[in-house]
Parts: structure tokens; C-alpha cells; sequence
């Protein structure tokens, strides 16, 4: 505004806040809610470089620089369990992503529309149980006489419990994330392909275009600005896989290939008390999963011209 | 648009339909099958294995009595109810309120929006936060349950969305008449934006009556504030009826009535979710499609 240019900055914000007092006032509750509950552990990153001690606390804590760092690095179990972590989300991205948009499509071709309700109603069933349940029907069905079991064994795998078995759990561990999440994922994708103009198809079926031809050549490259969206936000979650199905569902026999980065944080710091150790590894792991968003990001926005932010 | 109806079109069809009937068996088959167990003869339940699709020998609701009468599972129960009551209550108000803030013209607007956004982006992670908590004297209070994590920037900024889409002409005729921003937003705005609103609430009822982490970390020793989930994963994951049956119980049969109790608290713990969701289904389609596309 530009009779505003001479005056100040602190006159105007006062003059602002005098104005607008009660919306400003209205702020606090947050202000100090996001102070207290996102700040304050942000600054509490301090101990990862601690030997924290929680009586001491974050003050007087003995500073120890990165050795925290130089023992999660050196520990044998390091390669392990960021083996684990990428590999889980990795299958579970490259497997459970590309699904959740042939069923989107693939539902789109369904012109019944009462069915097409039915089977999104039913679809996204799932994803509203809670993981305690979902573990719980896990353990059940793959322990030594189970359903899946049942089926494994008449294709000639040998009868055991399977989650102590380390190289069944990914397979374990994505089947249900598929299960859990294919319906829910595709609320998108099917929110978007209503949005792909009708025109474009009506044009190329007279072109003589199969389907196919139309959904390869007018309704994917329309979903791309949001298959990239979502694939980016996917990668840069790539590290806080499954946090709390695992933590339900691994044991000590099955470490081997269920412990990821954030079941190990868990461990040391709730269970074992290594608070500052855990502190780090919980660092490397944010550190980590925020490059990767960024470089999807910068990525998407060079290979494709979309991007998050 | 006409279609032709070619073989290859057709064979597409049924298979199409086929997967979608088929995916939808596998949807619900296992829940059909907890159901099914959960009045199901305990004696016969033990020799079964596959999907149950119907209840093994005669129907019983022998389980469902010991669920009901169990005090600690009642227990739990309450507290669920009274965790998702209060966190919705608290964390939907919070939500509207900060959304209303951060769509109004003040100058602090975009600082105010920068820093809830930054929270999305970091975040100290669990050990740092949980020993902010435990300085705050959270741990063993039932508090610890409600108040951290009770409002998000997400959703925050989904709301904020919602009232900037709003005309403003509403809120100026209002305060000429001199109302308070509390009551433009109250009694004018919040009507307005009342699915978002719905969509907000839902997300939170979710969470809270499906969270088991924060009460299993902070409430370790105070069994008698559980919620339902962390008793549902002593007895579903930690397969331990010990603490459930009473003695008399434990000694006659507890194998059997341990194993039908775990049915029914999976029943008892997943169908009040289950039974609204349908209802609050248009919401969170436009609650979803809402927070993907804009976020």
C-alpha cells in the first residue's frame, strides 16, 4: 500500500495488531501449541550430539560432538537395517504405487456405477482398521497352520510359522501394505480421471483409437502432474517405513530382515534408554528422507515440469 | 459416448468385473472370517483351519459375554471413547481456529503460515519429543494421549484452504454490524465450511481410536488408562489372555475361551469405525483429493 511506504514497520504491525487484535489473540493457542510440541524437539536435536543424561537434561548434558554418529556408523547392525529400510520401501513403492493406479484405471472402465460404488466402499474397508488388528490377522493367518500358510505349503514350501522366517517378512510386510492401502491409495488417481475431459476421448474414438491407444495417449499423460505429485511425496517418506505394523510384527528371530531405522530408534530409546544414540540415528534418518524429496522433487521438476513446492 | 461392442471388449468386461468381485472377496474375507469365528463353538474352532465362511458347530455368543463382563476390557473401552471425544473436540476447534487465523489479511499472515508449514517439513522425531513430553510431566497422564499431536499442519492448512475459498463480502456485511472475529467465524464462516470441518474431525476419530504407539510409550505402567488397542495388542500380538480371563476361567478353558476372546475384541474394537466410514465416505473423497491436490 502505497501510503503506507513512509510509516515503519513496527508502526504498521501495531497499527495491524490494534486492528485486528482478536485474530491475533485467536493465534496464541497454536503459537504456543507448535512452541511447545514441534520447536522445543526441534531444538532438542541437540542431545543426537549429547550424551544425554535426562536428568541433566538438554543444558547440562555432556557434549560428545558426533560420536553418537560414529557408533550408529560403525555398528554392524547400521548396513542391516538401512538394507531393510530401503529395501521394504522400495518394494513396497515400486509394487503398491504402479497397483494403486491400474486399479484406479481399471475401475474407471467399469460403467455400473452402483458397483463401481460398492467396490470403492468396500476397497477402502482396509485402511480404517487399525494396526493392531491388521498384525493381529497376520499372525493368525501365517503362523504354522494358517490360511496363507495352508496355501504356500501347496506350492510346495515347507510348514512353518512364517513370521519366524526372516525371508518371508517383506513379502509379509508389502502383501499387506498392498492389501491395506490399494483402495485408499486410488481416491486420487479416480478423483482425477473424472477430470480428464470427455472431448479428448470422443475425438479419438473417432480417430479409430482403441481403448488402450486412449487410455495410454489421454488418460495417463492427464494423471501425470498427480502420479508425480504423490510419487514424490511417497520418496520423500521413503525412510519412515511402516513404523508401527513392524514394531508389532518383528521379533528378535526375524531382526535379521524386519528391523528398519525407526524400529531401531524405538528399541534403543524407549526400551533401552540410549536417548542420545537414538537422538542421532533419528537425525540421519530425517536428514536422509529430506534429501530424497528434495532431489524427487528437483527431479519431477526438470523431467516432467511438475513439482510439491 | 456409443461404444462397439467388440468380443475383445466383452472378454475385457468379465475379466474386469471378475478382479473387482474378487478383490473385494479378498477385502473382506478376513474380517468375514473374525466375524464368523467370534460366534463360532470354541471346541470346534480349534480343529478348523482355512476362512471360516460360515460359524464352526453351533452359534455361541459365549465370547462376547466374557468380552462385555470384562472389566478391563471395559475399561479400555471407556477410555478409547473418552480419548477420541476429547482429541477430536480439542483438535478440531484448534484446526478451525488456525485455519480461520492464517486465511485472514493481517500482516503476520505469511509468517504465521511459514512457520506452521515448517512443522510438515521437520520435526525433532520421537526421542527428542518424547523427552520434551516427559519434562512436561506427560508420562503415566492420561494428557500424553491427547495433547501431543492433537492438531496438524495438514490439516491446518486443508481448513485454511477451505476459508480462503469463501467470499469475503459474508465477513464484511458482519462487521459492519460489529461483530467480533470469534463470532464471524462461529456463527458465519464455520457453517460454510462445514465438510471440511466433517473431513477434519474424521481423520482425528480415526487416528486416536486406532493409536496404540503414544499410550504404549508414555502410559507403561498405568494399565487402568489404556486404551483399547494396547489391551487388543496384549491379547492379539502378545497372544496373552492371562491378564483378561478371570482365574476361574483361566483354569477351566482357557485355551479355548482365550482364543474365541480374541475374535470378539477384534469385532467389539473394528465395527464402530467400520459402520460410520460408509457414512463419512463423500467426505473424505473430497478430503483426500482436497489435501493431494493442494498440499
Amino acid at each position: 500500500m502505497a501510503h503506507n511506504a513512509g510509516v515503519s514497520f513496527g508502526r504498521r504491525l501495531k497499527r495491524d495488531m490494534r486492528m485486528n487484535w482478536s485474530v491475533y489473540l485467536l493465534f496464541v493457542p497454536i503459537l504456543v501449541y507448535f512452541i511447545i510440541f514441534s520447536y522445543l524437539p526441534m531444538f532438542g536435536i541437540v542431545m543426537a550430539f549429547q550424551d544425554f543424561k535426562p536428568t541433566l537434561g538438554f543444558f547440562k548434558s555432556e557434549f560428545v560432538g558426533f560420536a553418537n554418529f560414529i557408533k550408529f556408523f560403525t555398528d554392524p547392525e547400521f548396513v542391516r537395517i538401512l538394507r531393510n529400510t530401503l529395501a521394504i520401501s522400495l518394494l513396497n513403492l515400486c509394487i503398491n504405487f504402479p497397483l494403486t493406479i491400474v486399479f484406479a484405471l481399471l475401475l474407471n472402465e467399469i460403467t455400473r456405477t452402483k458397483f463401481k460404488k460398492v467396490v470403492q466402499t468396500i476397497s477402502y474397508l482396509p485402511y480404517f482398521i487399525s494396526a493392531v488388528v491388521i498384525c493381529g490377522l497376520i499372525i493368525e493367518f501365517v503362523s504354522s497352520n494358517g490360511v496363507i500358510t495352508d496355501i504356500l505349503v501347496m506350492f510346495g514350501f515347507p510348514r512353518e510359522n512364517l513370521l519366524q522366517n526372516p525371508k518371508y517378512f517383506w513379502g509379509i510386510y508389502v502383501f499387506s501394505e498392498i492389501w491395506q492401502g490399494l483402495g485408499y491409495g486410488s481416491i486420487i488417481f479416480i478423483a482425477a480421471i473424472t477430470g480428464v475431459s470427455q472431448e479428448l476421448h470422443e475425438a479419438a474414438a473417432i480417430d479409430g483409437a482403441n481403448r488402450l491407444k486412449r487410455v495410454w495417449h489421454i488418460t495417463l499423460p492427464s494423471l501425470l502432474p498427480v502420479i508425480i505429485t504423490m510419487l514424490v511425496l511417497r520418496i520423500g517418506m521413503l525412510m519412515s517405513v511402516g513404523f508401527d505394523k513392524i514394531l508389532l510384527l518383528y521379533n528378535p528371530s526375524i531382526y535379521e530382515t524386519s528391523d528398519v531405522i525407526s524400529t531401531h530408534v524405538a528399541r534403543m530409546g524407549i526400551e533401552r534408554m540410549q536417548y542420545g544414540y537414538s537422538a542421532a540415528v533419528g537425525l540421519f534418518n530425517s536428514v536422509v528422507g529430506t534429501l530424497l524429496l528434495l532431489i524427487s522433487n528437483t527431479l519431477s521438476k526438470r523431467l516432467a515440469s511438475t513439482s510439491v513446492f | 459416448m456409443i461404444e462397439k461392442r467388440s468380443v475383445s471388449r466383452v472378454i475385457f468386461n468379465i475379466c474386469n468385473y471378475g478382479f473387482m468381485i474378487g478383490l473385494c472377496v479378498i477385502c473382506i474375507a478376513p474380517l468375514w472370517h473374525v466375524l464368523m469365528a467370534s460366534i463360532s463353538d470354541p471346541r470346534m474352532l480349534m480343529a478348523n483351519s482355512g476362512i471360516l465362511w460360515k460359524p464352526a458347530g453351533n452359534i455361541t455368543f459365549e465370547g462376547y459375554k466374557l468380552v462385555f463382563r470384562n472389566d478391563f476390557i471395559l475399561k479400555g473401552y471407556v477410555n478409547t471413547l473418552f480419548y477420541v471425544t476429547t482429541s477430536t473436540l480439542l483438535g478440531t476447534m484448534l484446526t478451525v481456529l488456525a485455519g480461520f487465523v492464517l486465511s485472514r489479511q493481517t500482516m503476520l499472515r505469511t509468517p504465521f503460515t511459514i512457520f506452521v508449514i515448517f512443522t510438515m517439513m521437520f520435526s525433532g522425531g520421537l526421542i527428542p519429543s518424547y523427552m520434551v513430553n516427559r519434562s512436561l510431566g506427560l508420562v503415566n497422564n492420561m494428557l500424553s494421549v491427547i495433547i501431543p499431536g492433537v492438531i496438524n499442519a495438514f490439516y491446518i492448512i486443508i481448513m485454511k484452504n477451505a476459508f480462503e475459498q469463501l467470499s469475503s463480502s459474508y465477513e464484511e456485511s458482519a462487521k459492519l454490524d460489529g461483530a467480533s472475529s470469534l463470532r464471524i467465524m462461529v456463527s458465519i464462516l464455520m457453517p460454510l465450511v462445514k465438510s471440511t470441518i466433517a473431513v477434519v474431525a474424521m481423520f482425528t476419530i480415526v487416528m486416536q481410536w486406532n493409536a496404540w504407539y503414544p499410550a504404549s510409550i508414555y502410559l507403561p505402567k498405568r494399565r487402568d488408562l489404556w486404551p483399547l488397542q494396547l489391551i487388543m495388542r496384549e491379547i492379539l500380538v502378545q497372544n496373552d489372555v492371562s491378564k483378561v480371563l478371570t482365574a476361574g476361567d483361566a483354569v477351566k478353558k482357557a485355551d479355548m475361551v482365550g482364543n474365541l476372546v480374541k475374535y470378539c475384541i477384534t469385532i467389539v474394537g473394528t465395527l464402530p469405525i467400520l459402520c460410520a466410514y460408509p457414512f463419512a465416505q463423500k467426505y473424505f473423497v473430497t478430503g483426500v483429493t482436497l489435501g493431494g491436490v493442494k498440499g
